[in-house]
């Protein structure tokens, strides 16, 4: 998929205007931020789980060479078939040649984040296949021909006009209005391309190395559908979704559902290790799994960010974000919104053009409190846009102009010597006087005009803290 | 962890479920109500048909597939719903015809499973913890019948209800360790559900709208 990331300020901008969105917004908070709160309380050991879960990501994400190895042995053990994919070309051509090999009319895919990095449905629509998303969310969007809005509700954004609307024209104009029969509307739609699928394609929450499972988390039921009715199953993975034992998915389970949604569990956790068994009654006869890089070995080799390959997409960090509840999840311009996007997204599809996304948080810390796996999120964005500014080893990626690093050199240059700080506040303070109005300066000159395009600037105090200090210490020595 | 840990920590979980039965029954119910599940507590073995038929004369069920658990023969689900009017039928691949057997088995079982009114089974494990099922799909047990139809019923006998997931991943790693895990589990927790138009919480999007478990021993 085509990342949208320098429109972000323009989309951010229409986003906190729009009411309908603003409400859709703090809908995600007083849903998904609240049942988090309420699920973490209610854990016994939460704080003791979410330490766990860090110390298996860390671990894993360190060695992530040997646990892909023996993850990949331990499928193809099983009957599975393994694709390292490095790039979303290699992963498409891979999906699509398979596809096309074994004759595939209709695809059901289950929700995977990284095929909307592939823009898979596309590339089945180009080879003349039909791919239907079968999460009610993404079904919708599909629908619509947009992208996810958050990780775990993507049509969260749509009205339920709007659904009405997607759902009607897909069923040659029959028109329901409450949520109920909608849902039954687009279950008769569904459960059509269900029966009549040849394979599917599914994301994967974890894998586990030393068993060769992929485990999917659903609460719709569409990833068990996509492991039983198809006769090929395809599951994608970014390869930073492994874990090395089947002892680590209680933690890792808890963690993940409860801070995503709040529930205790999801209502479906899939467990495939394979294809289905000869003497089995129903399951998929091929199974293939496709594990994606795409810009995660640059994430692995760069020490400062590696850390981003522990998230485990439980959608905590946007649902926390005071940012992602106002700009919501369009302006990210790519496929993963909120903070954990305005790091990934740059970094894997370029941080000249992403430059705006490590800008668009308070570095409040409410995504690194929020997350189960503790990412230290604030400090990346930090990282990243000391990369934007002059740090980022590729200067092309650098968006600093010549004038911006300027001016900061003349303000290191100024701030490093006690005289030429004095000279150049009291320089400020006569310059700046007679553009000012009531104290506070509304419009200043290039090259510095942005600071006050969308706020006011206080005017240096008429006198300096040192000065004032100065006179009051000689005042009382007077006095005595 | 070796190989003789997990074994170990395996025969202690078997010993916690049979110790604690009793509370993890009663953990079990609680839980499974929360996740969802209307939950029906048999008492004895031989009230565990009636309360089925109850459930189906209620839901309007005329058509059924079970699995084989051992637990549905042991109460004799069949003969009383079957004197309740219900068409119940056991769901196991019944063809072995030469060649292409699977192809038409998964049509005749596609269709028998996406047109039934219920499917029945009993649970391989279930979790207190999460009020969860556990069903490892296998010859007898389709992973399609608890998911197709619209209803549900689960039918789950004290002694095979685990304290949390922490305890199932052991006794899974335990079948791997020797070899014998199954091709795919599923953890059922309450119906299906959604929440992606406006945030409304609906079920039965993909599978089962209303989901009964019934507890006994």
């Amino acid at each position: 998929m085509k990342p949208q990331t320098k429109e972000f300020r323009r989309v951010a901008a229409k986003t906190m205007v729009d009411p309908r969105l603003q409400k859709a917004l703090e809908g995600v908070y007083n849903g998904f931020y609240k049942g988090r709160i309420a699920a973490a309380e209610a854990t016994d050991r939460w704080e003791e789980q979410r330490e766990q879960g860090r110390a298996i990501k860390e671990h894993t994400i360190n060695h992530l060479d040997y646990y892909l190895e023996l993850l990949a042995d331990n499928v193809e053990k099983h009957g599975g078939r393994v694709f390292f994919a490095a790039d979303v070309d290699a992963a498409n051509k891979y999906v699509i040649d398979l596809a096309l090999s074994r004759s595939v009319k209709t695809v059901i895919k289950s929700k995977s984040m990284v095929s909307e990095e592939m823009g898979l449905n596309h590339v089945f629509e180009q080879n003349g296949i039909e791919s239907v998303e079968t999460d009610l969310g993404e079904y919708i969007i599909q629908l619509a021909g947009e992208t996810p809005y958050h990780l775990i509700a993507p049509a969260i954004h749509k009205s339920r006009d709007q659904v009405s609307d997607l759902l009607a024209a897909k069923a040659g104009g029959e028109r329901k209005e409450r949520a109920e029969d909608l849902t039954m509307q687009a279950r008769a739609q569904l459960r059509e391309a269900f029966q009549k699928a040849d394979m599917s394609v599914t994301g994967v929450n974890f894998a586990v190395a030393e068993s060769g499972s992929i485990v999917l988390v659903t609460n719709e039921g569409n990833g068990r559908m996509a492991t039983s009715a198809p006769r090929i199953h395809v599951a994608c993975m970014g390869m930073e979704k492994v874990v090395p034992s089947v002892q680590d998915l209680g933690t890792m389970l808890r963690i993940l559902i409860r801070s995503a949604t709040g529930q205790r569990i999801s209502s479906y956790v899939t467990m495939i290790n394979g294809p289905r068994a000869p003497e089995e009654e129903d399951g998929p006869e091929e199974f293939h799994l496709v594990i994606v890089d795409n810009g995660r070995s640059k994430l692995l080799a760069d020490p400062a960010l590696r850390e981003a390959l522990n998230c485990i997409r439980c959608g905590a960090c946007m649902n926390a974000c005071p940012v992602y509840r106002k700009v919501g999840g369009h302006s990210y311009g790519w496929v993963y919104p909120g903070p954990i996007g305005a790091i990934v997204t740059p970094a894997l599809t370029g941080l000249k053009q992403g430059k705006d996304l490590p800008y668009a948080s308070t570095l409040c810390g409410a995504c690194r409190e929020a997350c189960p796996v503790k990412i230290d999120l604030p400090r990346m964005l930090l990282e990243l846009r000391g990369q934007v500014t002059e740090g980022h080893p590729d200067p092309t990626q650098r968006s600093s102009s010549f004038a911006e690093r300027i001016v900061w050199k003349a303000w290191r240059f100024g701030m490093s010597s006690r005289g030429r700080f004095d000279l150049g506040a009291r320089a400020a303070r006569a310059v700046l006087k007679p553009l000012s109005v009531g104290g506070w300066l509304r419009r200043s000159p290039p090259p510095v005009s942005g600071w006050t395009s969308s706020r006011d600037f206080p005017l240096p105090a008429s006198e300096s803290f040192r000065a004032k200090f100065k006179r009051r210490q000689s005042k009382r020595a007077g006095k005595k | 962890m070796s190989r003789e840990d997990v074994l170990d920590q395996a025969q202690r979980v078997r010993s916690v479920m049979a110790e604690r039965a009793g509370d993890l029954l009663e953990s079990l119910a609680e839980h499974a109500a929360i996740a969802g599940w209307i939950v029906h507590r048999a008492g004895t073995a031989e009230n565990v048909a009636d309360v089925a038929a109850a459930i189906c004369r209620n839901a309007g069920i005329k058509t059924a597939l079970r699995s084989t658990h051992s637990v549905l023969e042991q109460v004799k689900i069949d003969s009383s719903l079957h004197s309740g009017g219900v068409d119940i039928r056991v769901m196991e691949r019944l063809q072995a015809g030469p060649g292409n057997e699977v192809e038409t088995n998964r049509g005749v079982l596609r269709r028998a499973v996406f047109s039934a009114d219920a499917g029945i089974t009993g649970g391989d494990y279930a979790i207190a913890e999460t009020g969860t099922l556990v069903l490892h799909p296998r010859r007898g047990v389709s992973r399609l019948l608890s998911l197709a139809p619209p209803r549900h019923i689960a039918v789950v006998e004290r002694g095979t209800v685990l304290p949390s997931l922490d305890e199932l991943f052991v006794l899974e790693r335990e079948s791997m360790l020797r070899g014998a895990s199954a091709a795919s589990m599923n953890l059922i927790s309450g119906p299906s559900r959604t929440g992606d138009i406006e945030g409304t919480i609906v079920t039965g999007i993909h599978g089962p709208l209303e989901v009964h478990m019934i507890l006994f021993g």
